[in-house]
């Protein structure tokens, strides 16, 4: 063959120039020859020399374009041509594997696609070749769309929507023979990634029917059986098969669910349509477990993994912004349950014991995922019951003894998500969950393993909590508490019920039945202990142990005074606690947990009992921690990787071929996790701490800052001062009010100590941190605490004595009252006295008054001496008016007398003789008074 | 979900003449006054019943802003039935069906019936183009004409399944062929008349007649 010698000749010849002028001889041949035959040789000369070398495939981009389009687009009638064009388009888009180039070098093959999809006409072309007869024609067409999209998706995508009937010609390869059947599903899944317009268009071609068609023919998860392709004659086609291993046959229902899966995903639209018109039966009947159920081979594994991909995705809806997201997701989650996808994921999560442990954890996360917050949705699983008669049991218990047994963390993780989905917003599962929790005797929880298929699901959840304390692996237990944790989450009925149940202790006959709660804080002891113990090999395994209890003490204390009551009634637990949240050797996370239990006893403790209350809580944190380096420690977990760390409600990565396939190869995922994660917490803690778990801790900080704050600022209410009570009582003595408000100044006394004391320890804490850079911190310390005593005393003293003085003021103001009505009084006697005086003396006026009386009646009624006094009063009484009438009678006269002058001098000058006109009036006048006085008589 | 057809719509004509109201309508018997504009396409389906047989309506709502034109077309060719809707409150969208229509001829298939929607026809006190522009129209280009309202759902029903049955009779004339899935109509598990075309006996014998 000409291209092995072509090869020979020029693969490896670096020199550029050459190369340039060798492909641009070629090109000339082809672009400008006459003979046909020696068109095609240059054509193939060109191709095997671009496949090789990548200064050939920098000439041929270059400049070979313009030319390779051309006789794409006129020389359609030369079927050879055309097929050694595409095949020299194919070469110069393959990149070629030089491991000695340099890294940075550019890579022809890139930029020759993007050179290619640069112009959209290209893809037109390209697009049209589809439709030729020839199998070469399109195969090498369907390599080339498959290559540029690799490269350049975006463009690719745009450009392919913008030509009419683009994606109808792609999807019709979906028809074709299976070799460009297989090359176009490759395509296809390139081409709909992230791109929903072109993934709803492919739906409305029906790809839907198309893939599950194709799933059919292959036989579903199972792979299938290679349909020998009829169209043989040809060499090529000939070799190609014989590639094809069986294997790759399977291959092609995985490309198709890939395919299928890229049309789903976050694409509502596309979901609805796949419900309403197939129905999720064709899906869910991929997850049957055909033929041999014992063996799982790496592709039926693969296929499977992304059948239950796809389940996954219509749990997970329609994309973020879509407003009809969940609305969507709730259809679909009833509709799968109804489409009895229970029972599959079941046997695929649950029973089989072949199922790889990835299948199974898919399977397991599908189920929590289908019942989250969907009220039938759980009342099925918790009706499903697994087994055969009569080793019945139900689902939930099965699950329970994954948790507690599985040799994988990821698989103790997925089923352990189960049953937080199962008691999120569902207080009845709870309920019926905890009420199967009765405390067992010994003999029972202790129990041989192999008998717990008859077990209740309390009785095995207790028994997990407490098996470790034979063989000290408390790996079962913290598994059990957390299942635990779920329970009694925000649920006060169970965490109450669950307080009540008591454990024998493992030697009967040592001590009473203890509470189970104190049995969880014995076993978070023991797990440092271990720890300690063991050293570093065992850290690893064991440093989820404590944060799943300390989840479990979080949860079961929250807002129930009962739990806590229970928590404090022993008091090495607050000691222990102290010392767990100061213990430099416990990791971040620990010792931010115990901080948050610490709170909780203190913002729901509601005893009031001394020794338990908040009080004593707040005044240990402060002694034994400081306030500061108490909420240090919040701080440092919150920055720790498992709080700040940006959660969704789930972590889902999408699955893609290559993920599946590694997610098949390794046997548990979370060893591959576990080594790249620099954090000293567990890998696995960051799926158990889920965001509803984070934000309530995130919450409870908050709140414990402000109660801590609270109970520094408030009184206790027995010293909380109420103005009316300091008043003088009514009916009290001054003795009792004096009494009463002693005892009173005693207590605030004894409130302002205690006070003082906090205050003493928090201006401690403030030196301490304020002071940490100073070379004697100790001594300038105590130092401090001297002081702060010593001013505490004085402080004291003086506020006493102030209370003293004030007393006796309050004492003085009463006594000038007492004399004030003292005084009273007196006035009042002296007026008494008088008043009595007075009546003395009119009495004494009334006594001789009756004696007058007396005196006048014996002395008889004689009138003449009142005649003598009528008499002379009568004549007192003429006398008085004569003489007024005198008086009046001269004013008269004198009237008169001055109008005759007047008349008599005007008479005078008229002539007359006055005194001859007056004789006879004369007369007149002197009788006039007398009439008068006889008529006013 | 067994169906003697499967027939694939699209609804088209200018933006906010009512698409996506007459889908909602029709699937979910529901009006929303005010709808977010369409980006690219939204689907909705819905079974009727034609001459006794089970129908499945696919039906794709298209955006009608002019910068979605490349992908809306896209649509056409696979399409049994078109809804071409215009407002009758706004005579520039009666203006715009030619080109609609030209858009159609071009793209979709020959044979697909395509329906004229005089939309919000509750509106009349506002009226722009009248019941015979629109029956004139109709004529013209040999579409099924009815007036409507997403709003009240006067004719919402009958203009889908009368499409529905425009199309079934074309089938039965021997139109279309069928087992062409490229004309936008499937043939389903009950759609083989028989004595054996029950509703869910489809399931059965599934491989027999859909591939």
């Amino acid at each position: 063959m000409i291209k092995g010698m072509v090869g020979l000749v020029f693969g490896n010849d670096n020199s550029g120039s050459n190369e340039d002028s060798y492909v641009e001889r070629l090109l000339d041949r082809i672009s400008n020859g006459v003979l046909p035959d020696d068109r095609r040789n240059a054509m193939a000369e060109l191709q095997s020399v671009v496949a090789e070398s990548r200064g050939a495939q920098l000439a041929f981009g270059a400049m070979g374009f313009p030319v390779l389009m051309g006789v794409l687009k006129e020389e359609r009638d030369d079927v050879e041509m055309i097929r050694g064009a595409l095949e020299t388009l194919v070469s110069a888009l393959t990149p070629i594997d030089h491991a000695k180039g340099p890294q940075n070098e550019v890579q022809p093959a890139l930029m020759n696609t993007d050179l290619l999809s640069r112009e959209a006409e290209n893809i037109s072309l390209l697009l049209s070749l589809l439709s030729e007869e020839d199998f070469y024609v399109r195969y090498y067409t369907l390599q080339i769309l498959t290559a540029l999209l690799t490269n350049s998706q975006n463009r690719l995508q745009e450009a392919i929507l913008t030509i009419p009937r683009g994606i109808t010609r792609l999807m019709d390869m979906l028809m074709d023979r299976e070799v460009i059947r297989n090359e176009a599903l490759l395509l296809l899944t390139h081409l709909t990634r992230e791109a929903e317009e072109i993934q709803k268009i492919l739906v409305f071609e029906g790809a839907f029917e198309k893939i599950f068609s194709i799933i059919k023919e292959e036989g579903g998860s199972e792979g299938g059986v290679v349909v020998q392709d009829s169209y043989n004659h040809e060499l090529f086609l000939a070799c190609f098969l014989l590639m094809l291993s069986t294997a790759l046959v399977e291959k092609w229902t995985e490309d198709c669910l890939e395919l299928l899966n890229n049309l789903l995903r976050n694409n509502a639209s596309n979901q609805v349509l796949l419900r309403e018109t197939l129905g999720f039966d064709a899906i869910i009947s991929i997850l049957k477990l055909r033929g041999s159920a014992y063996s799982f081979t790496q592709q039926k594994t693969i296929n499977l993994l992304s059948a239950l991909e796809t389940i996954n995705l219509l749990l997970m809806g329609g994309s973020e912004s879509d407003p009809g997201k969940d609305m969507n997701k709730l259809t679909n989650r009833t509709v799968l349950v109804q489409n009895k996808v229970f029972d599959y994921l079941l046997l695929l999560g649950v029973e089989s014991q072949w199922a790889p442990i990835p299948v199974r954890c898919a399977a397991l996360r599908c189920i929590g995922d289908l019942i989250v917050g969907h009220p039938k949705n759980l009342d099925t699983l918790a009706s499903k019951v697994l087994g055969e008669q009569p080793q019945v049991e139900p689902a939930l218990n099965s699950i329970l003894r994954i948790i507690l047994r599985t040799s994988s963390v990821q698989e103790f993780i997925e089923a352990d998500h189960v049953f937080k989905s199962f008691c999120e917003r569902n207080s009845d599962g709870q309920t019926m969950l905890a009420s199967t929790l009765i405390p067992q005797p010994y003999s029972m929880t202790h129990a041989p393993i192999e008998e717990d298929v008859r077990m209740s699901f309390g009785s095995m959840l207790l028994h997990g909590l407490t098996l470790g304390e034979s063989d000290g692996d408390l790996e079962t237990c913290c598994r059990a508490a957390s299942v635990l944790s779920h329970i009694l989450r925000d649920n006060i009925q169970c965490k109450e019920r669950v307080l009540r149940i008591e454990l024998e202790s493992p030697t009967p006959s040592l001590g009473a039945p203890e509470p189970l709660m104190h049995r969880m804080v014995k076993y978070l002891a023991l797990a440092s202990n271990m720890k300690n113990k063991d050293g570093k090999t065992s850290t690893k395994e064991n440093s989820y142990v404590q944060p799943i209890i300390l989840k479990l003490l979080v949860t079961w204390l929250a807002d129930c005074p009962n739990a806590i009551q229970c928590f404090l009634a022993s008091r090495p637990h607050l000691t222990y606690l102290l010392e767990l949240v100061s213990n430099p050797s416990a990791t971040m996370c620990i010792r931010g947990l115990g901080a948050v239990l610490l709170g909780e006893c203190v913002i729901y403790n509601k005893s009031g009992e001394s020794g338990k209350d908040a009080f004593t809580v707040v005044d240990a944190i402060s002694q034994k921690i400081g306030l500061t380096s108490y909420f240090l420690k919040f701080d440092e977990m919150m920055k720790s990787f498992l709080f700040s760390s940006v959660k969704p409600t789930k972590l889902h990565k999408p699955l893609t071929r290559s993920a599946a396939a590694s997610m098949a190869e390794i046997d548990d995922v979370d060893e591959q996790d576990s080594s790249d994660h620099k954090n000293e917490d567990h890998p696995i803690l960051s799926s158990l701490f889920d965001s509803h778990f984070v934000n309530f801790v995130k919450s409870l900080e908050g709140n414990i800052r402000e109660t801590i704050v609270d109970v520094y600022s408030r009184p206790k209410s027995e010293v909380a001062v109420v103005p009316a009570e300091l008043e003088l009582k009514r009916g009290e003595s001054d003795k009792d009010y004096v009494e009463r408000l002693k005892s009173f100044v005693q207590k605030q006394c004894s409130e302002i100590q205690n006070l003082l004391g906090r205050n003493a320890t928090l201006a401690e804490n403030l030196a301490k941190t304020g002071g940490s850079v100073s070379s004697q911190p100790e001594q300038r310390t105590s130092g401090g605490v001297d002081r702060v005593q010593a001013e505490t005393l004085r402080r004291d003293l003086q506020e006493a004595s102030q209370r003293i003085e004030m007393l006796k003021a309050e004492k003085a103001k009463i006594e000038s009252e007492a004399s004030m009505y003292q005084n009273l009084a007196g006035k009042m006697e002296s007026d008494l006295k008088s008043l009595s005086d007075a009546y003395n003396s009119l009495e004494q006026a009334n006594f001789h008054l009756e004696k007058e009386v007396k005196a006048l009646k014996s002395g008889g009624a004689s009138t003449p001496p009142d005649v003598e006094a009528i008499r002379a009063e009568a004549r007192e009484e003429a006398q008085k008016e004569s003489e007024a009438e005198l008086n009046d009678l001269l004013v008269c006269l004198g009237q008169e007398q001055s109008r005759v002058e007047k008349l008599s001098a005007r008479l005078m000058e008229l002539g007359e003789d006055v005194d001859k006109l007056l004789e006879g009036v004369g007369d007149d006048m002197g009788l006039l008074p007398e009439d008068s006085e006889k008529e006013e008589e | 979900m067994s169906y003697a057809y499967l027939f694939k719509y699209i609804i088209i004509g200018d933006t906010g003449v009512g698409k996506s109201c007459l889908l909602l309508q029709f699937t979910d018997k529901r009006f929303q006054p005010v709808h977010d504009l369409t980006i690219g396409v939204e689907f909705g389906a819905r079974m009727i019943t034609i001459d006794n047989k089970p129908i499945k309506l696919q039906i794709w709502d298209t955006a009608g802003q002019e910068s979605f034109r490349s992908i809306t077309r896209s649509y056409y060719r696979g399409a049994a039935g078109a809804l071409l809707v215009y407002d009758i409150t706004r005579r520039e969208t009666f203006n715009h069906l030619a080109s609609w229509l030209e858009d159609a001829r071009q793209h979709a298939n020959a044979n697909m019936t395509i329906m004229l929607i005089g939309n919000k026809c509750d509106l009349a006190h506002r009226r722009a183009v009248s019941t015979e522009e629109g029956e004139q129209f109709a004529k013209e280009h040999g579409l099924i004409f009815m007036e409507a309202s997403a709003k009240t759902a006067q004719n919402v029903e009958e203009a889908f399944i009368k499409t529905a049955a425009t199309i079934y009779k074309k089938i039965q004339d021997g139109v279309f062929d069928v087992s062409n899935e490229s004309y936008g109509i499937k043939v389903g598990y009950g759609g083989i008349p028989g004595p054996s075309g029950g509703r869910d006996g489809g399931s059965a014998q599934a491989g027999g007649c859909c591939s």
